[in-house]
């Protein structure tokens, strides 16, 4: 463009604007339409990402409908001085909510009670009915603590009104407690959960020793054949990777079968055991329906996760640092730990962060082949999610596994590095 | 070839908004088989119907609901879930409706005729399917001597060793226990009503065979564990082993003593786009006829009482020429010696159990 010095001292273009400003005029249009670019894969992330994410965080912690349902009794209930029965009033104000509240709306509350304690579902339900009908005829009780205690006996055991100081709050963290195995006492102290139930604390364990340990056999049995694909001539490396790949097409209902064939009692690996003479037919050893089949199945089926991004990083180290490393005296294993092993951390972090990820939050395989302690922590994720419909629980247990995720991020970033990290 | 591809891609855009179609989401396969040729395809107008596989579970119908955007109209779920889908409004109470299902041919209406066959929870959303239970098989060849023949023989490893085959969640095998343990099976859900360490005496039975259990997830299953000899005896769905002694030739016993006899519903869906249909055709398959054509197809024991006389009357009633009653889990003497699953303690009570029954099976 042709550029004019106007009289003061600001430089315009020919159409008389200073070109500063349409600088900035190009430039915020280059600016939008870059944006416009990115735009669909903003939404996408947004919708299919932030706002799940930010729906589960929200649903964990949330208790509000259930206090639409009863305001009246949890107020009158946050009044009690929690020794023997609720007051009069108590009984009152539930009577009359029951009474009058809307049916569908009574329906999702007691669904939510009876997470609290067993047995408010039909409690409810059956004293619903006889209220409706006490309400119809006019025939108001004169105390209605006694009424209701008559009309089911539940009214007179404490327990249910332990349980009801676990949903007074709107915002609650009740979830994330019954996700580690502990619950709210009458006043609202943690407390650990009836002993025989604990079982999340020792599946949350389970769920990580099993990743672990996934990632630590992926990593040792996968580093050798990544080596091997990398270093290879091409004629061999091409039918190798093949080999990796197959698997990792073939679907994982009919690899998890397959292993379940292989491993069972009257399986392959048994079979020549047996016919080996290596045990006798009374000493079958019980290899899956238990936590080793399930760590033998997920590292077979995670370990092109592993793999694949160690090949790419080995790949490109030189063949020539070896020989460098031998040559200036160092013996092959030497220059293997001090020049070659330290060049593929950054595909073994890849390698390793992924399968961790993977396993942690693994579903179908554990279920499977997981039998009696197999079972890992997705389990419940799925369990709450569809038959007991205890979504806050759900989210909870969701967002811990999110909140681990990110405290490993993170001392992995302290420790490793995030930068070095790579798949390629 | 652009005919073609426009053909392609015409089928894909089309098939999701198949115009006028009754959805109906359903458990899959040989049970969803049965019901395509027992309801659709006697069904006045067949084409309109089709079915979808599901998992099971209310979480897909609770995100439908929720989100105002309900794909399905009709679904068949476990009875438990009948009662809390209800509750939740996530089904329609069609209560109102049960006058104008098909009676039965004594003239015993819907809820007459359940009763005759002992269901009086019949849940207000829903119409009733069919009789399927929890019972224990084995293979006769492998008890050379001596047969089991009672609950108490599958939890007796001294007489009979072996490893077993139990699922991995609780009803079915706790009710067993308790049988197992000497409690009548028709007093079974009182005992656990009415007494507190009812649970735990049943926890007390499982523990004697704690270290001989094979773990199962799938349906499945306990038939490859039975016939390759992983376990000697398991506990299964009865139509899973109905269909492979009828139709796959296999020979299998059961122990009909303690199973537990669970229902089946098929509901509406709040708000399901095409309601008045979807309501015929669940007036169509909750029919006495439709109910007995099932059982042509699966050993699963209509809900109906006059679905049974059908069958009776009509043996040999199953597709390959061959009698079913054999194999229906709700004959009168069968229901004798049968727990009589009570669904509405197990959606009061389901989850605990299960939360214990995982942590004992871990320990």
């Amino acid at each position: 463009m042709e550029v004019t010095i106007s009289a003061t001292n600001e430089i315009l273009t020919t159409d008389g604007i200073p070109l500063k400003v349409s600088l900035k005029k190009a430039e915020r249009k280059n600016k939008i339409r870059a944006f416009l670019l990115v735009f669909p894969l903003l939404l996408f992330i947004i919708v299919t990402f932030v706002v799940p994410i930010g729906d589960m965080l929200l649903r964990s912690v949330d208790d509000s409908q259930i206090n639409t349902v009863f305001p009246k009794t949890f107020e009158e209930y946050k009044k009690w001085d929690r020794q023997d029965l609720p007051p009069e009033e108590v009984y009152k104000s539930i009577f009359f909510e029951l009474a009058e509240g809307e049916g569908i709306q009574i329906g999702k509350a007691l669904t939510r009670m009876n997470y609290s304690k067993s047995g408010w579902k039909s409690l409810i339900k059956k004293t619903k009915r006889k209220i409706k009908k006490i309400v119809k005829s006019g025939d108001l009780p004169t105390s209605y603590k006694d009424t209701m205690i008559e009309i089911h006996k539940g009214w007179g055991d404490p327990s249910f009104w332990v349980s009801m100081s676990q949903m007074t709050d709107e915002r609650t963290l009740i979830y994330y407690w019954n996700a580690i195995d502990r619950t709210y006492d009458i006043d609202g102290n943690v407390i650990m959960q009836d002993e025989k139930r604990r079982m999340y604390i020792k599946t949350w364990i389970r769920t990580l020793k099993v990743s672990v340990y996934v990632t630590f056999f992926c990593l040792i049995l996968g580093f050798p054949v990544a080596h091997l694909l990398a270093n290879l001539p091409l004629r061999y490396s091409n039918l190798l990777m093949i080999f990796v790949l197959l698997p990792f097409w073939t679907s994982l209902l009919v690899r998890t079968t397959a292993w379940i064939v292989m491993l069972q009692q009257k399986g392959v690996i048994n079979g020549v055991l047996v016919w080996l003479g290596i045990i006798n037919d009374d000493q079958r050893i019980q290899m899956v329906y238990n936590m080793t089949g399930t760590i033998i199945a997920m590292t077979q089926i995670l370990l092109p996760f592993m793999i694949l991004p160690l090949y790419s990083v080995m790949k490109v180290i030189p063949k020539s640092h070896m020989r460098a490393a031998q040559n200036l005296g160092a013996k092959p294993v030497k220059a293997f730990i001090r020049v070659y092993l330290p060049q593929t951390v950054p595909g073994m972090s890849a390698g390793g962060l992924l399968v961790f990820v993977l396993a942690i939050g693994y579903f179908i395989t554990p279920e499977l082949v997981g039998g009696k302690d197999g079972q890992l922590i997705g389990h419940w994720i799925a369990y709450h999610l569809k038959t007991t419909l205890n979504w806050g629980l759900c989210s909870a247990i969701g967002s811990i596994l999110l909140a681990v995720m990110l405290v490993l991020y993170w001392l992995y970033n302290k420790i490793v590095g995030i930068d070095n990290i790579k798949l390629g | 070839m652009s005919k073609f591809i426009k053909a392609f891609l015409l089928a894909f855009i089309a098939f999701p908004f198949a115009a006028n179609a009754v959805t109906v989401a359903s458990w899959g396969g040989a049970y969803t088989e049965s019901q395509i040729k027992a309801y659709k395809d006697t069904y006045s107008n067949p084409d309109i119907i089709q079915f979808e596989n599901y998992n099971g579970g209310l979480g897909e119908v609770r995100a439908q609901v929720e989100s105002g955007n309900v794909a399905w109209d009709l679904v068949d779920v476990l009875p438990d879930q009948a009662i809390t889908g209800c509750d939740e409004g996530l089904f329609e109470d069609i209560s109102g409706e049960y006058g104008n299902f098909i009676a039965a041919d004594n003239g015993d209406g819907l809820v007459a005729d359940m009763a005759a066959n002992g269901v009086t929870n019949l849940s207000d959303c829903c119409g009733p399917q069919i009789f399927w239970t929890y019972v224990v098989f084995y293979d006769p060849d492998a008890f050379p001597g001596e047969k089991p023949s009672k609950i108490a023989d599958f939890f007796d490893v001294e007489k009979f060793p072996g490893k077993r085959g139990v699922h991995t969640w609780a009803n079915g095998f706790i009710q067993m226990a308790m049988v197992a343990d000497g409690i009548a099976p028709n007093a079974v859900y009182k005992v656990l009503k009415s007494q507190t360490g009812a649970v735990d005496r049943a926890f007390a039975k499982m523990d004697e065979i704690k270290d001989h259990i094979v773990h199962w997830s799938a349906g499945a299953k306990p038939l490859e564990l039975v016939k390759s000899g992983e376990v000697i005896m398991s506990i299964a769905y009865n139509g899973r082993v109905g269909a492979a002694v009828l139709s796959e030739g296999e020979n299998f016993e059961y122990i009909w003593e303690g199973q537990l006899l669970e229902q089946e519903y098929l509901c509406l869906m709040t708000g399901a786009p095409d309601r008045e249909n979807a309501l015929d055709f669940l007036i169509h398959s909750t029919s006495p006829a439709s109910q007995a054509e099932q059982a042509k197809y699966i050993t699963y024991g209509p809900m109906r009482a006059s679905g049974i006389d059908i069958i009776k009357a009509g043996e040999p009633w199953f597709h390959t020429g061959i009698d079913v009653m054999p194999h229906m889990p709700n004959t009168p003497e069968r229901l004798k010696i049968s727990v009589m699953g009570d669904p509405e303690w197990w959606a009061d009570n389901g989850a605990e159990i299960d939360e214990r029954y995982a942590a004992w099976m871990g320990n």
